[in-house]
């Protein structure tokens, strides 16, 4: 696996390009158990990002 | 000083407690040498009996002996079906049109309520457990099927406090096995995942599929079939044991309580020893007219008597995967819980609806480091018990809310191209916010694309490649080799174009995707000193 070439046509000096959002996401209700759970909890009701979470 | 909290598996036919103790995880044993104790109580000389020593009492004294009432609470009696219940206590109708037994409790006839038996059950498990742990226990997480109520659930951790077991939360069964499940050290905890979770228990079968990415379990759908479970292999078993006795003795044994509750019990032994033996003898004294009754049963045999079960076992997964709108080929795991799924055939029917080469069944027959099937929800619970035992009860209520636990999920798979087509980053259903980390080899001037995930099943219609001649006459079934048949394969394939990012790598780039509360996709790709970042 690997990433494909830049192609010729791409202006070097813009090196990032937002195209498009992702699809409406869907409403559903997580269980509340397991350690991925707790951290999510947290993160939420701190109101905190996944990098103020790991400081 | 930490608490000491057990998790509790609370079955309509069997219970199991389980504690998380030095790291190390433990089903508790009772003084039966039980981990899966019969959820039973029995009255007899004014003692009451629970588990296994309950359980014996259904051949001399089923009329105390109360079985098959979990599933009454908070039902009123009007509703209930009792069909379980035939060759124990019968349930009667209280004074609230709640649902009560009739026992002889010492010297006189008591009526006693579903949840004052439940209370009396737990606290026979509260002792037990505390004799096996030492140490007093604070509380409990308790698991219970998806489809109980709230009332439901509100009543199990009422009655479990007046049995001194508080319970810290009460939570779902299939989310407690595949708790279990994901914490096994052979099994990648962060792989992302689907699975379909298959409990095949004693008196009812319930199913969910549940979506597994990002640590967070999401459950898609749920399906319980209340009329299907062991005691219909055994009611199989029962009849071709009377079938047997009848043609021997010219006696029906049918027409005898107590020669049915003897066959009953031999039936489970027959059952339980057929899920390790491809054969087992029995011998029944004075089973009807004093006449002995001895045998033997196969696996084969016993498959044959109990097909309709097992035919209805493989429907119910396939309607299970149905009803979540996913195709088998989707599944990454189907995970076999509950007594019942210790025999053979159930593994064998699960695992013929399903790709062997894209879907590995985790069950004892099928996993040689498959977590004992009946232990699972107990082990689960306790994991969990583990986790929030420092928490206070209002910790734990606020992650709880609404807001906490419903959230946005991704409705298409998210992905980067590569040079051989797609490769996933985040998968369907993956809670957001969430963030995710992957390296892909790269050198030079490289294009990373982010894309969305398109996945097609296809259906390919194959003709047998022509025999040739000569062949064709030492064909046993000629009739079907030359028909068609279908191969159906799933196919990844890029959708919808997110973002593109262009960067000089050195070997491998880091691509780290974010997706905000406020639903904000940050992509940042790193090579060496080389960074680039951007939001869509
Ligand atoms: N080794 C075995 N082989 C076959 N069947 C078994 C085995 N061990 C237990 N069982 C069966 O499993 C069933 C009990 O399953 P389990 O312990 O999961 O019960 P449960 O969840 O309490 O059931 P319920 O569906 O009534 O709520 C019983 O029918 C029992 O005979
Ligand atoms: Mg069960």
């Amino acid at each position: 696996m690997s990433l494909p070439a830049l192609p010729r046509d791409w202006n070097k000096s813009e090196s990032f390009k937002a195209v498009a959002s992702f699809t409406t996401p869907e409403k559903l209700a997580a269980e509340p158990v397991g350690p991925g759970f707790l951290g999510h909890a947290r993160r939420i009701l701190r109101n905190r990002t996944f990098s103020e979470d790991e400081r | 000083m930490s608490k000491t909290i057990i998790g509790l598996s609370f079955g309509n036919t069997s219970s199991s407690v389980a504690i998380m103790k030095d790291g190390v995880l433990e089903v508790i044993a009772n003084q039966d040498g039980d981990r899966a104790i019969p959820t039973m109580l029995s009255y007899a000389h004014g003692d009451e009996y629970y588990g296994a020593q309950a359980k014996q009492q259904l051949v001399r004294n089923p009329k105390n002996t109360v079985a098959f009432f979990r599933d009454f609470l908070a039902n009123s009696y009007a509703k209930i079906d009792v069909s379980a219940n035939h060759r124990s206590a019968h349930p009667v109708e209280d004074s609230e049109k709640l649902v009560a037994f009739k026992v002889v409790d010492g010297e006189s006839e008591h009526t006693v309520s579903v949840n004052e038996i439940v209370v009396r059950y737990l606290k026979q498990l509260h002792t037990a457990a505390n004799d096996y742990i030492g140490k007093e226990i604070d509380g409990s997480v308790i698991a219970v099927p998806t489809n109980f109520s709230e009332q439901q659930r509100k009543l199990v951790a009422e009655l479990a406090e007046k049995a001194g077991l508080p319970a810290l939360q009460v939570i779902n069964e299939p989310t407690a096995a595949l708790l279990a499940h994901v914490s096994r050290p052979d099994i990648d905890a962060h792989a992302n995942k689907l699975f379909v979770v298959a409990d095949f228990g004693g008196t009812r079968s319930d199913g969910a599929v549940i979506a597994y990415n990002g640590g967070i379990f999401t459950i898609l759908a749920t399906m319980h079939d209340l009329e299907l479970g062991g005691r219909d292999l055994d009611e199989a078993i029962i009849e071709h044991l009377a079938k047997e006795f009848e043609k021997e003795y010219k006696v029906d044994p049918r027409k005898e309580e107590r020669a049915m509750a003897k066959l009953a019990h031999e039936a489970e032994l027959i059952k339980k020893t057929l899920s390790n033996s491809t054969t087992t003898q029995f011998g029944i004294e004075s089973v009807a007219s004093g006449f002995d009754f001895s045998g033997s049963l196969n696996r084969l045999r016993f498959e044959m008597v109990g097909r309709s079960a097992f035919t209805r076992i493989g429907d119910f997964v396939k309607h299970l995967v149905a009803k979540a709108n996913v195709d088998v080929l989707d599944v990454d795991e189907v995970l076999l819980v509950g007594g019942t799924s210790w025999v053979p055939k159930v593994s064998s029917v699960v695992s013929g609806l399903f790709d062997s080469e894209r879907t590995v069944i985790r069950s004892p027959n099928t996993d040689t480091k498959a977590i004992d099937p009946d232990e699972l929800i107990a082990r689960g619970a306790a994991i969990q018990a583990s986790l929030v035992s420092n928490f206070d009860a209002e910790e734990i209520a606020e992650s709880l809310q609404p807001v906490v636990t419903n959230g946005p999920h991704l409705a298409k798979p998210i992905g980067v191209k590569t040079a051989e087509g797609v490769t996933e980053i985040l998968a369907i259903n993956t809670l957001i916010p969430i963030r995710k980390t992957i390296s892909i080899p790269a050198e030079g001037d490289v294009l990373i694309e982010i894309v969305e995930i398109e996945r097609e099943i296809k259906v390919e219609t194959v003709k047998p490649e022509p025999k040739a001649a000569g062949e064709d006459e030492e064909s046993d079934w000629s009739d079907d080799e030359d028909e068609e048949y279908e191969v159906r394969s799933r196919v990844v394939k890029p959708g919808k174009t997110l973002a593109q990012l262009g960067i000089t790598a050195n070997g491998k780039a880091d691509i780290v995707v974010t997706i905000s509360k406020d639903l904000k996709m940050q992509v940042a790709a790193r090579s060496g000193s080389e960074h680039v970042a951007g939001t869509v």
